[in-house]
């Protein structure tokens, strides 16, 4: 009895999953054939280039169109990353028990400029190419997290301090906010650049879409310096 | 179809199965570093089907907060805990 008990839960939970994965396919394969009017996203393909200056409509759609919730996100490392740097503690903890050979130690020291012209680039040329504030600012982050982990948590330490980093940090926050303020003093709604009339100029140009280069730098200062205060504080933990 | 429309058509089916073996393999090893490597090799393969998807954007963000910020991030993590399991 308790052979066929045993055999019988196996199956069932077998069928459990046969039946959602098949449900899944139905839904989707409706989802796909659904007629919808899809009213928005054609305007974004259509106006997005006239109205926010930017070639890159991923980043004229988080810049512009919904640059509250990109302050939304900001916000949430911001929080993660004070919340983190609060918590660690002061004394420096033994780090891995790692050592490299020279060939590392002679790498990291070359690849490190190609990482800071790599990071500004994508963060600069965030509404004309792939990229954006949020991809840069991760890559220039890599540069202090390669650091402490071939040099160790002192070197990186003694090189960026963290008060420094939670300075850049808070610049790039609080100048996010400044520059989503100028749309309101502009006579516009908060965060627009679009709309308030900022000087598009030619779209493809590195000067132009308005305030959205400017929110690239501010959030790409801001991930870097947060991402970098996460990882030497959670190094430092334990 | 033309040629080369047949090709990488062939080559994202490939690399969807290889993101299955990669995702399973990734659930169910028993040793947490090799999950780890594992999952820096399914951001590796799913950015190139985000390229071949036609999706820059996702494919940067994928390529560096998938393979390398949380490869990172995880590699820090199971060096400081221990394996109370096997001791």
């Amino acid at each position: 009895m308790s052979r066929v008990h045993k055999i019988f839960r196996k199956f069932y939970k077998i069928g459990l999953v046969l039946f959602l994965a098949i449900f899944l396919l139905f839904i989707f394969d409706e989802i796909q054939n659904l007629d919808i009017k899809r009213y928005l996203s054609e305007h974004y393909i259509s106006e997005g280039v006239q109205e926010t200056g930017a070639i890159n409509l991923v980043t004229s759609v988080l810049y512009d169109y919904r640059g509250f919730d990109t302050l939304g996100e900001a916000t949430v490392i911001l929080t993660a990353a004070a919340t983190l740097s609060f918590m660690a503690p002061i004394k420096k903890v033994k780090m891995l028990g790692t050592e490299f050979t020279i060939i590392i130690y002679q790498t990291i020291i070359i690849i490190i400029p190609f990482l800071v012209v790599l990071g500004m680039n994508l963060i600069f040329f965030g509404h004309i190419s792939p990229g954006g504030g949020f991809v840069g600012g991760v890559i220039l982050a890599m540069i202090p997290i390669l650091v402490t982990i071939t040099y160790g948590i002192t070197f990186s330490e003694n090189k960026l301090k963290a008060n420094h980093k939670s300075l850049l940090e808070g610049i790039g926050a609080i100048g996010f906010i400044l520059l989503g303020l100028l749309g309101i003093f502009a006579g516009s709604n908060f965060l627009a650049s679009g709309q308030a009339n900022f000087g598009l100029g030619n779209p493809g140009e590195l000067i132009s879409a308005g305030l959205i280069p400017y929110l690239n730098l501010m959030i790409g200062i801001k991930v870097g310096a947060g991402l970098a205060t996460i990882f030497n504080s959670l190094i430092k933990e334990g | 179809m033309t040629g080369g429309k047949v090709v990488i058509y062939v080559i994202l089916n490939m690399l969807m199965i290889f993101l299955l073996f990669t995702a399973f393999f990734a659930v169910f090893t028993k040793n947490l570093l090799n999950s780890i490597i594992t999952l820096a090799i399914f951001s590796a393969i799913l950015i190139v089907i985000f390229v071949i998807l036609q999706a820059p954007d996702a494919a940067l963000a994928e390529a560096v907060i998938g393979a390398g910020l949380t490869l990172a991030f995880f590699v820090i993590t199971i060096n400081k805990t221990k394996d109370w399991q096997n001791e």
